[in-house]
């Protein structure tokens, strides 16, 4: 009934005096039941995308649904990653996220120092910039650049997905708040020991601020990997499609029912995300939630 | 010594040009050029044989029937989503915003699909909403329920594209509020207690206020990421059927090779929306600071 | 709410002071026992507050005192045992309606609403009609110094100004029943001396039963007209200020109270220990002829101004004296005494042994041996 004060460890009812009828303890049941029905609603769909990669094309037809498989289907596998050069596609995945992140981090701190340590002439103009990049989406600016890109004869290579994102918007904020909580003492002393600024942000700014450059990683990989808009309209041909792209494209080259392989695809695409969620799912849902609330 | 203090003076330029040099370049560049081109008719072949036509592309965009219906389409969506998302993460919230062990593990379950991608996400809806095998028809059949024709009719395209948007994004809207409900200190709750107050009136006079600016905050995300909505109708409906589900992105994707020039007018009437929408949320939030 | 018999506490009997005769006790806890998961942190605890009495609840942190306390407001019940408030079993009845009220360390006031509605806030639930409703809180307002505060929000409010509407929003309730979670810890010193004395003016206008929850022995001291002294979960002892500092029941109390504690040592017979109070020694050049006389000398000196405190090292132990004059320094040789109804023994088990114990005759012999001119 009310705010519980202790933090409980699991979801034992509360001993005491009050609520000890068996009223209470079957509501208290039914509210387990019901969460895990509520969990089931969010996951069910993937394991029901698994089952589906792993039966027959029958299987899949057949009406009532296949819960499970006769026999797994790994040949699913196979042919989905044979629709089409899905060795590329995922080599194009990889390249661009973590180029992106790597790229975006060398930018970023340089950036996000300047704004929270110094003072210069036009600083607010630019971090004025840098908030208002963050409000313009790419929805709007992609005409534009794939002109810029095309006049440059760029669009048959990789940089079109990654260049555009060297600036992270958002990273450059984050990082400032997390450097300006730095206190000053700690970067004075290391001038008095004959720092270079340089120095002073390899050793001191970055180790200090790991949370805050492993939050914007973590968020930098997910929006990238899992990018269809922006390759979408980018790319003309597969040689530099990514994976998500290439299992888009599944439904075309596959026809409209060969669902099996379609999600036999998907599984592809979606299981390395959900392995790093499973290790490390409250660093990522931390993450998305501080880049929320900002 | 000049040299050094030179290079201090220039040294903090330095270090912002990566950024602000993406940033100019690929951001804010392309918004005046996008606004150029809107004024033009674009010639894909020979860029010089474009030809200035003023406005006539926002006379086209403001009086073509298409336009309105997307415009529409995108609104519907928008408000769906919103209403959606907002009252389910509050209430899902509210449930579980006990500390315990097994509430953070329904947490983390709800926001699985928010890290996934969109595209393999509209893949397993497609899959289960299919009319004649899908999932979801036969749960609705064996439950005696009606079954839909799901994305491939014009009434229920729509619906069932909102269905999976919200799906998607309860998740992340429910741990946000999760978190503002946690900071909420319980003593406040136990003052209500000995005021007499039933659990409803805590919640709204209590609880609803002080969350109030995250919700607020949530509003305001959801309505401009609603406005560019465009891979889950890409990849599950294409538009349509009959254009049912033609947002305002996926009408300037149609338009983005053939007609450059009305695509990008397009853009600036979106950009503007999205302006406005971000201007309003600033003047609001401006009001209510007062918090704690 | 009706009000007890108050009874004036006379005489030196014992723990409650009282003259005998009938109590009506306002608050009662009956065989409590509070246990947080597997812990158990409060077991078989039997109480009685007095009817209009302002009773302060003391210890350690830790000891449960504000346990016990939000058990008589029904924030955290009971695992067993019975809370009964004027002599009825509240154990089923929900916080809001105990007739209690509480200021928290916090304050915990609602920040979204303005001051007149935190306090009104309580009185819309208890639906009390609008005029009253006004009256009153115009009338609290006054009481408590806040009415040109009255439409602001909390945030615009200092910290004394947020206890203030605490108290108002808990006064104007009319409650039988008074509970305050340590609501001076949060202000400053000099502030909190000031409301120090305006709570106990509060209590002597009121006349309801306050129970005061403070780690601060000093604030306990000056402020309650019993004191509950505990530690783990157990009651240490129970009495008026003066019965508790002369008449400390066990060591716990005896050093627990009084700034220096009292001074402790082993007396070597029986796993006796004896003990006496700083202010309570006297110090000089010469050798003394007091029951306890030793020789030691000057450690630390600390003048305060109105007296001096001493640290004193014998052979066998080091003592603080206080002193009113000014006549020693460091390194310098004294002369202690203790005179012989200053002292307290105390046993194996800890508690006090009374001065009508027959075996304190030997222990003072024992005392006395030790002692040297």
């Amino acid at each position: 009934m009310l705010a519980q004060r202790q933090v409980k460890t699991g979801e034992a009812p509360p001993p005491n005096v009050r609520e000890s009828s068996a009223a209470a303890y079957v509501l208290w049941i039914l509210g387990v039941l019901l969460k895990a029905a509520v969990i089931l609603v969010f996951v069910f769909p993937f394991l029901w995308m698994i089952s589906t990669s792993l039966q027959t094309f029958e299987e899949t037809m057949a009406f009532p649904p296949t819960w499970l498989p006769a026999i797994p289907q790994w040949s699913n596998f196979v042919e989905a990653m044979s629709a089409g050069p899905f060795l590329t596609y995922a080599r194009n995945s990889v390249v661009v996220t973590f180029s992106v992140i790597l790229l975006q981090m060398l930018v970023m701190i340089p950036a996000a120092y300047a704004f929270a340590k110094y003072k210069f002439r036009g600083k607010e103009l630019c971090f004025a910039l840098v908030l208002l990049a963050f409000m313009i989406p790419g929805q709007v600016t992609f005409i534009p650049v794939y002109l810029m890109l095309a006049k440059w004869g760029l669009i048959d290579s990789l940089l079109p997905q990654i260049i555009p994102f060297i600036s992270n918007a958002f990273g450059i904020f984050l990082l400032r708040q997390y450097f300006m909580q730095i206190p000053q003492e700690i970067i004075e002393s290391a001038r008095l020991d004959n720092a270079s600024e340089f120095k002073i942000i390899r050793k001191i700014m970055v180790p200090m601020s790991m949370p805050a450059l492993a939050t914007i990683a973590l968020f930098s990989f997910v929006s990238h990997w899992n990018d269809y808009f922006w390759p979408l309209v980018m790319t003309d041909s597969d040689s530099v499609r990514p994976l998500t792209m290439g299992i888009a494209m599944l439904r075309q080259t596959e026809g409209i029912s060969n669902w099996h392989i379609i999600m036999a695809g998907n599984v592809v695409l979606v299981v390395p995300i959900l392995i790093v969620y499973l290790f490390a799912s409250r660093q990522i849902v931390k993450a998305f939630v501080y880049s929320g609330i900002k | 010594m000049d040299k050094r203090r030179l290079w201090e003076a220039v040294r903090p330029y330095v270090m912002i040009l990566p950024a602000m040099a993406g940033i100019i370049l690929f951001v804010i560049y392309p918004v005046l050029y996008l606004v150029k081109l809107s004024f033009y008719k674009y010639n894909l072949l020979n860029a010089s044989r474009s030809k200035f036509i003023g406005l006539d592309n926002f006379t086209q965009i403001f009086t073509r029937g298409d336009f309105y219906s997307a415009l529409i389409n995108t609104v519907v969506y928008t408000v769906g989503v919103v209403l959606l998302t907002l009252i389910l993460s509050l209430l899902i919230a509210v449930w579980l915003s006990r500390k315990s062990r097994f509430n953070a593990v329904v947490q983390a379950g709800i926001f699985t699909p928010h890290i996934i991608s969109i595209v393999s996400i509209a893949l397993v809806w497609m899959w289960m909403m299919e009319p004649s095998y899908g999932l979801l028809n036969f749960l609705l059949k064996s439950l005696g329920l009606p079954t839909s024709q799901w994305l491939q009719s014009s009434r229920t395209a729509m619906m069932s594209i909102i269905i999976v948007s919200v799906w998607q994004g309860i998740g992340y809207y429910t741990l946000i509020i999760v978190a503002a409900l946690q900071s909420i200190p319980p003593s406040i709750y136990e003052a209500a207690a000995l005021d007499n107050a039933g659990k409803f009136k805590m919640f709204y006079k209590i609880t609803l206020p002080l969350i109030s600016p995250q919700l607020f905050f949530i509003l305001i995300i959801m309505t401009i990421g609603s406005f560019k909505v465009f891979d889950t109708v890409k990849i599950m409906t294409g538009g349509g059927p009959n254009n049912a589900t033609t947002t305002l992105v996926y009408y300037i994707y149609e338009f983005r090779t053939t007609s450059i020039g009305y695509a990008s007018a397009t853009g600036v009437v979106l950009m503007a929306i999205i302006a406005l929408l971000t201007f309003v949320y600033f003047r609001l939030l401006a009001r209510k600071v007062h918090y704690q | 709410m009706p009000r007890g018999l108050r009874q004036e506490a006379s005489g030196n009997d014992g723990n409650t002071g009282l003259a005998g005769g009938v109590t009506l006790a306002s608050i009662e806890l009956v065989q409590v026992t509070k246990s947080f998961d597997k812990n158990v942190v409060i077991k078989d605890l039997n109480l009685k507050i007095e009817d209009g009495k302002f009773t302060v609840l003391v210890g350690p942190s830790g000891c449960g005192k504000t346990t016990l306390m939000r058990m008589i407001a029904g924030l955290d019940p009971q695992t067993s045992g019975s809370v009964l408030i004027d002599g009825k079993d509240v154990t089923r009845i929900p916080p809001g309606r105990r007739g209690v009220a509480m200021v928290f360390q916090n304050y915990a006031i609602y920040p979204t609403m303005s001051v007149r509605e935190n306090i009104e806030f309580g009185l819309k639930n208890n639906k009390v009609p609008k005029e009253e409703r006004i009256r009153l809180v115009e009338s609290i307002s006054e009481t408590v110094g806040l009415r040109p505060y009255l439409d602001r929000k909390p945030s615009t409010l200092s910290g004394g100004q947020r206890q203030r509407v605490a108290l108002a929003r808990a006064m104007v309730k009319k409650p039988a029943v008074f509970l305050m979670d340590e609501p001076l810890s949060n202000l400053d010193a000099k502030l909190r001396v000031q409301m120090r004395i305006e709570l106990i003016e509060l209590h002597k206008k009121l006349g309801t039963t306050f129970v005061y929850v403070t780690h601060d022995q000093v604030e306990a001291m000056s402020m309650a007209d019993t004191i509950v002294l505990m530690n783990q979960g157990e009651i240490q002892q129970e009495a008026p200020p003066e019965v508790i500092y002369r008449k400390p029941g066990n060591l716990f109390v005896a050093q627990f109270i009084g700034v220096p504690p009292m001074n402790v040592g082993e007396l070597g017979a029986d796993g006796v220990t004896f003990g006496f109070r700083p202010e309570h020694a006297v110090l000089s050049a010469e050798p003394g002829d007091f029951h306890y006389s030793v020789r030691g000398t000057i450690v630390t000196r600390e003048m305060l101004g109105s007296e001096t405190i001493y640290q004193v090292r014998t052979d066998r132990h080091t003592f603080m004296i206080k002193c009113t004059e000014d006549r020693f320094s460091a390194d310098q040789e004294v002369f202690m005494g203790v005179p012989a109804d200053k002292l307290f023994f105390f046993g194996a088990d800890g508690n006090r042994l009374d001065e009508r114990d027959q075996r304190i005759a030997g222990y003072m012999n024992a005392l006395r041996v030790q002692s040297h001119g």
